[in-house]
């Protein structure tokens, strides 16, 4: 099926990325040769998104926007075939990481994305990275406008761009267009969410300095309300005020979040500003054509009209529970009444959150066709999701994700946890959390327990660059060495539910890796024990504090 | 079994350069994927001399460093940190294989 409802590629993107590949064949030749020492040659590799992790070189590959066609997926899928062991890991930021790449090869896998107008650029260093997405855009019913156009504006004037290559420190920007946050704007470096005033004009809320990591912090509003063509305006004077006063003489404080921390976000408003104004209806305001033609490249596929109510799809779900559970938990309203947005879940009960084998890529790339307009999405936390399937097409995809072992009805339920690769792989880590969240997964395994708990967010994150969002996990689970011996931190409370966004406070004292899973068994009996009518975990978390569950959690380990 | 966790015993490391699999330094001066073959240094001195040849066989690794490891009656070695044992051993769970339609 051809890629029809992307961004394609032009000349410009085309000669770009393919002269970049070729640049690093021969930076790889030459530090194999020993032209170049280690020095020289690992930020080159870094800026390609080539990392060296604990047994192997680790490809971080972006998916702009977390949006790929079916072709895009299934390259993928031959990509970790043929360059590393035959499986990949989708991450929080909506990329891939692909865990044994020899670096001999890395030219060649950098080629074969290539072929489908993707890169692995600015997935690393102190540049603006991969732009990320509501991963329902295009299709949630909540849509204000499709955000992935406004991602697509900032990738082509981010990448590359030469006075934001040698940022203080790494640069995150996330795009909502719903009003119900799925991309967690809060907690980026700039978030944008685009809202429509009262005169019925559509433009963005600016946020500034959010973040987790070792300082968490939540985003400001610097502009309540921005022109649409003036985005590229103030995205630049906004990083020109960090590129000229972030800190740059100590890595832990060098964030735009510790920025605005610092000077506060009324002098950080004025300073944007002042640059703004220098800026303002200049060079970088977008034209209405330049805007008009790459929201063409998004426009909605043409779905024909489909049945909103079907006898077999409702019989379905009285004679199947699982089917029920399913339809309650991994699908979600589409903005067009007979069709459906489905998440295929990544995490079946006791596997590594995110991790899919190349044939259940192929797998989801070919249900994609066959039932989803040939695209897919990658979501933040670490599943995939068909954004346009026909209600009447429900059973089908739903058995036919089932072979592939990605119809666990557990979405946002409590084994749908969010992981980094943890101390398995990381280079970064103090502790694991792939085993943990795989005994987490395994002690709540029965789906209708899980749908009893109700929505219950867990994120388990190795080390305090917290890449697994523990901050703001409903449980967030963090991974420190103390002494040699792994422990993790619990914390409560946290939220990315726009208006709702919180952080995360720590219940006490670390528990032992044997322990988390009676810590959380714990938690979970705390809730139901006191829960009210309706209320979700964290709701209940809020109403009564921390203190019973505390109680209970260290009775209990 | 007594195992010799005194940290005074450690041993030279890097991951290769083409492929980035982690490597030990042999008594030959030999980069090897096998641990039973990696030379031991017994004390601090001797810790230093190793990372000396280390850094001087070094041409396809990258940044050889010293390992802390215990030892056995056996004579067997063991990383003492988690993150070595992990480095030496490799991943503590199955990874799902590229032909899987499920973890199992």
């Amino acid at each position: 099926m051809p890629d029809t409802h992307f961004y394609r590629y032009d000349d410009y993107d085309r000669t770009l990325v393919a002269e970049r590949v070729e640049q690093f064949r021969d930076q790889v030749r030459r530090r194999l040769s020993g032209e170049l020492t280690e020095e020289q040659f690992k930020p080159l590799r870094l800026t390609n998104g080539l990392y060296l992790q604990l047994h192997a070189y680790m490809l971080r590959i972006a998916i702009p926007y977390g949006t790929l066609s079916s072709r895009q997926l299934r390259k993928l899928a031959d990509i970790a075939r043929k360059y590393d062991r035959g499986y990949g890991h989708f991450t929080t930021r909506q990329n891939l990481q692909l865990n044994w790449i020899k670096l001999e090869e890395a030219p060649d896998a950098l080629a074969a994305l290539a072929e489908v107008d993707m890169h692995a650029m600015q997935t690393s260093g102190n540049v603006i990275r991969n732009v990320t997405a509501d991963h329902y855009a295009g299709a949630a019913i909540d849509e204000i406008e499709d955000p992935r156009i406004w991602c697509e504006i900032v990738r082509q004037w981010s990448t590359l761009h030469p006075e934001f290559s040698f940022l203080p420190r790494k640069f995150k920007i996330a795009v909502t267009g719903s009003p119900n946050d799925r991309a967690a704007v809060r907690v980026h470096d700039i978030g944008l969410r685009l809202w429509r005033n009262e005169a019925g004009e559509v433009g963005f809320e600016v946020i500034v300095g959010g973040g987790l990591g070792r300082t968490p912090m939540i985003g400001k509003t610097l502009r309540e309300f921005l022109p649409k063509d003036e985005l590229l305006a103030y995205l630049e004077a906004t990083l020109r005020v960090y590129n000229r006063y972030g800190r740059r003489d100590n890595i832990y404080k060098a964030r735009i979040k510790i920025l605005v921390h610092e000077i506060g976000a009324e002098k950080m408003r004025e300073e944007v500003e002042a640059e703004y104004a220098e800026m303002k209806g200049g060079a970088l305001r977008l034209p209405a054509e330049t805007i008009e033609a790459i929201a063409g490249q998004f426009a909605p596929p043409a779905l024909p009209h489909r049945p909103a109510v079907v006898g077999a799809v409702e019989a379905l779900k009285l004679e199947d529970r699982d089917f029920a559970l399913w339809l309650k938990s991994n699908v979600s309203p589409h903005r067009l009444a007979g069709y459906r947005i489905v998440t295929a879940s990544l995490k079946p009960a006791g596997a590594p959150p995110g991790d899919a084998s190349s044939v259940q890529m192929e797998g989801v790339a070919d249900i994609a066709d066959a039932y989803s307009q040939g695209e897919i999405r990658v979501s933040h936390e670490q599943n995939l999701v068909l954004p346009h399937v026909a209600v009447e097409d429900l059973p089908v995809v739903w058995r036919a994700l089932g072979r592939l072992g990605f119809a666990e009805a557990n979405v946002g339920k409590i084994t749908d946890i969010i992981a980094c690769p943890g101390l398995d792989y990381c280079a970064l880590a103090n502790a694991r959390s792939i085993p943990v969240a795989q005994s987490i997964s395994n002690h709540f395994a029965s789906l209708a327990r899980q749908h009893d708990i109700g929505d219950l967010k867990i994120k388990i994150s190795g080390c305090i660059n917290a890449c697994g969002h523990h901050h703001v996990g409903h449980i967030g689970i963090l991974g420190v060495d103390k002494n040699g011996v792994e422990l993790y931190q619990i914390s409560l409370g946290g939220d990315v539910d726009f208006g709702k966004t919180a952080l995360g406070t720590i219940l006490g004292p670390a528990v032992a890796a044997d322990k988390v899973v009676e810590a959380v068994d714990a938690l979970v009996g705390t809730y139901l024990d006191q829960r009210g009518e309706g209320e979700r975990f964290v709701d209940t978390y809020r109403r009564i504090g921390a203190q019973p569950f505390k109680d209970r959690v260290y009775a209990a380990v | 079994m007594a195992k010799n966790l005194s940290g005074d015993l450690t041993i030279a490391s890097a991951n290769r350069l083409t492929d980035g699999v982690v490597v030990f330094l042999d008594d030959a001066g030999e980069w090897t994927k096998r641990l039973d073959r990696a030379a031991i240094a017994r004390d601090k001195r001797a810790g230093e001399i190793l990372l000396e040849r280390a850094r001087a066989e070094g041409f396809g690794v990258i940044d050889p460093f010293l390992v802390a490891v215990s030892e056995d009656d056996d004579g067997v070695i063991e990383p003492i940190s988690l993150r070595e044992k992990i480095r030496a051993s490799g991943l503590t769970f199955d990874a799902i294989a590229a032909d899987a339609v499920r973890y199992a």
